[in-house]
């Protein structure tokens, strides 16, 4: 190898070096701007989420004055009014004050909906089989549950936030107690199967079913597959309990047919099991 | 009772800055058996001020205390939470009961309020039988179950 071609290697060496190092240049510089744009988003959102926080607080508390008032002076002209106004007026009157209660009731439902995405979420150990009896026996005990018929089996632990399935259980139990109300001995059986990727709980009950064509609507906000008139509700009890399913990384889904009742499933993934859980099979 | 002749006794202050919610909640409490004598302010300062018998109220005997101060939260000038801080802190108003009587039922309210020491916390139906039905209990529950420390000592 003479002196040149020596010379030669060396230059396009150090070019190869020089090259090399103004990739890593470039690269360094990159992954700056990127991490600049992760945390400018980060920021973004986060005032975003703020700004939904505050929205609902406002929500909460400045719509409820004016429908109270709403419903307040239509109740107070009805009875200051009594027999002296036609009939049709005082109807009218009442038709004032209940949809106004009931516009109150749904912000109150869509609420206590945006309020579980805001929710902590505390993953600890919960006993399922005390946890439903609770549910069951605060259903009876308000009065809800009429003289519906309680079948729970042994559902043993799931690893979950306690306070958002404590919630769940209440609208899908109280969902279930709701349709099955008028059925000639209401009955709401809850349990588990097990199936080859772990278990399946359900909720099963005797009402008034619903009609599988219709099924993709059960878990949307303000849906409803029956006239408020028949039963009472607005609409957002099975999509709080999905919602709470998600947060779990779990999924429900429901079975039914019209005057034979309703079967809802739902799972949780394998994480959410403890040892007990599965020992039950 | 108005505002500008409140020198005599009273059972129930009211700190209310919605005119129709002040209204409603006058009328459910006089209809009640228990007919407390209801004043009514509509701010926060306003109500520090009858209280600690200060500005317009500086003449008041501050040995006439009510048996109960019903407190929304969202005010002009000075908050429900400042005001409850304010009474809460002082030896002089600090036994006076107070009931927080608001809309709101957001978690972080209802916290701040215990902490800062409020005797209750009521969220206002929306429903106006309801909204009467909870006026008339907390009546009957403040001016007859509860003991209240006003004029108790002796």
């Amino acid at each position: 190898m003479t002196h040149n071609d020596l010379a030669s290697l060396l230059q396009q060496l150090e070019q190869a070096h020089a090259q090399r190092a103004a990739v890593e240049e470039r690269l360094r510089a990159a992954n700056e701007q990127l991490e600049q744009r992760v945390a400018e988003r980060t920021a973004e959102l986060t005032a975003t989420v703020r700004e939904l926080e505050n929205f609902s607080y406002t929500v909460s508390h400045d719509l409820r004055a004016p429908l109270r008032a709403i419903d307040g002076y239509a109740n107070i002209v009805i009875e200051d009014e009594r027999g002296k106004l036609a009939p049709d007026s005082e109807r009218m009157l009442g038709q004032i004050g209940e949809n106004a209660r009931r516009l109150g009731r749904l912000i109150d439902g869509l609420l206590s909906f945006t309020r579980l995405s805001r929710a902590d979420f505390n993953r600890g150990e919960v006993d399922l089989d005390r946890l439903v009896l609770e549910v069951a026996a605060e259903l009876q005990e308000s009065g809800v549950a009429g003289n519906t018929r309680f079948e729970i089996d042994r559902m043993g632990t799931v690893w979950g936030d306690r306070e958002l399935l404590r919630n769940f259980w209440m609208q899908l139990l109280g969902n279930a107690v709701k349709f099955s109300s008028r059925a000639g001995r209401p009955r709401v059986h809850a349990g588990l199967r097990i199936a080859a990727d772990g278990p399946i709980f359900f909720v099963e009950d005797n009402g008034v079913g619903f009609d599988m064509r219709f099924a993709g609507k059960l878990f949307g906000v303000f849906q409803r597959l029956h006239h408020e008139s028949d039963f009472e509700g607005t609409g957002v009890g099975l999509a709080i309990a999905r919602r709470i399913a998600e947060r779990h990384g779990g999924r429900i889904w429901a079975e039914g047919r019209p005057d034979e009742g309703a079967t809802f499933y739902f799972s949780f993934p394998r994480e959410c099991h403890g040892d007990d859980s599965i020992k039950l099979a | 009772m108005d505002t500008s002749t409140f020198s005599e006794a009273i059972d129930v202050l009211l700190v209310e800055d919605n005119p129709n919610d002040a209204e409603f909640a006058m009328r459910a409490l006089r209809r009640g058996p228990t007919a407390p004598r209801v004043a009514h302010v509509e701010d926060g300062a306003k109500a520090l001020d009858y209280l600690f018998c200060t500005g317009e109220w500086a003449a008041r005997d501050p040995d006439m205390v009510p048996k109960v101060v019903l407190l929304d939260l969202k005010l002009p000038k000075v908050d429900g939470l400042e005001v409850l801080r304010r009474l809460k802190s002082d030896p002089r108003t600090r036994d006076i009961p107070v009931v927080v009587l608001t809309s709101s039922k957001e978690p972080r309210d209802i916290k701040q309020s215990y902490a800062s020491g409020v005797n209750s916390y009521v969220v206002k139906p929306v429903n106006f039988e309801a909204f009467n039905r909870c006026l008339g209990e907390l009546a009957s529950y403040w001016m007859g179950v509860n003991q209240s420390p006003v004029g108790s000592g002796g």
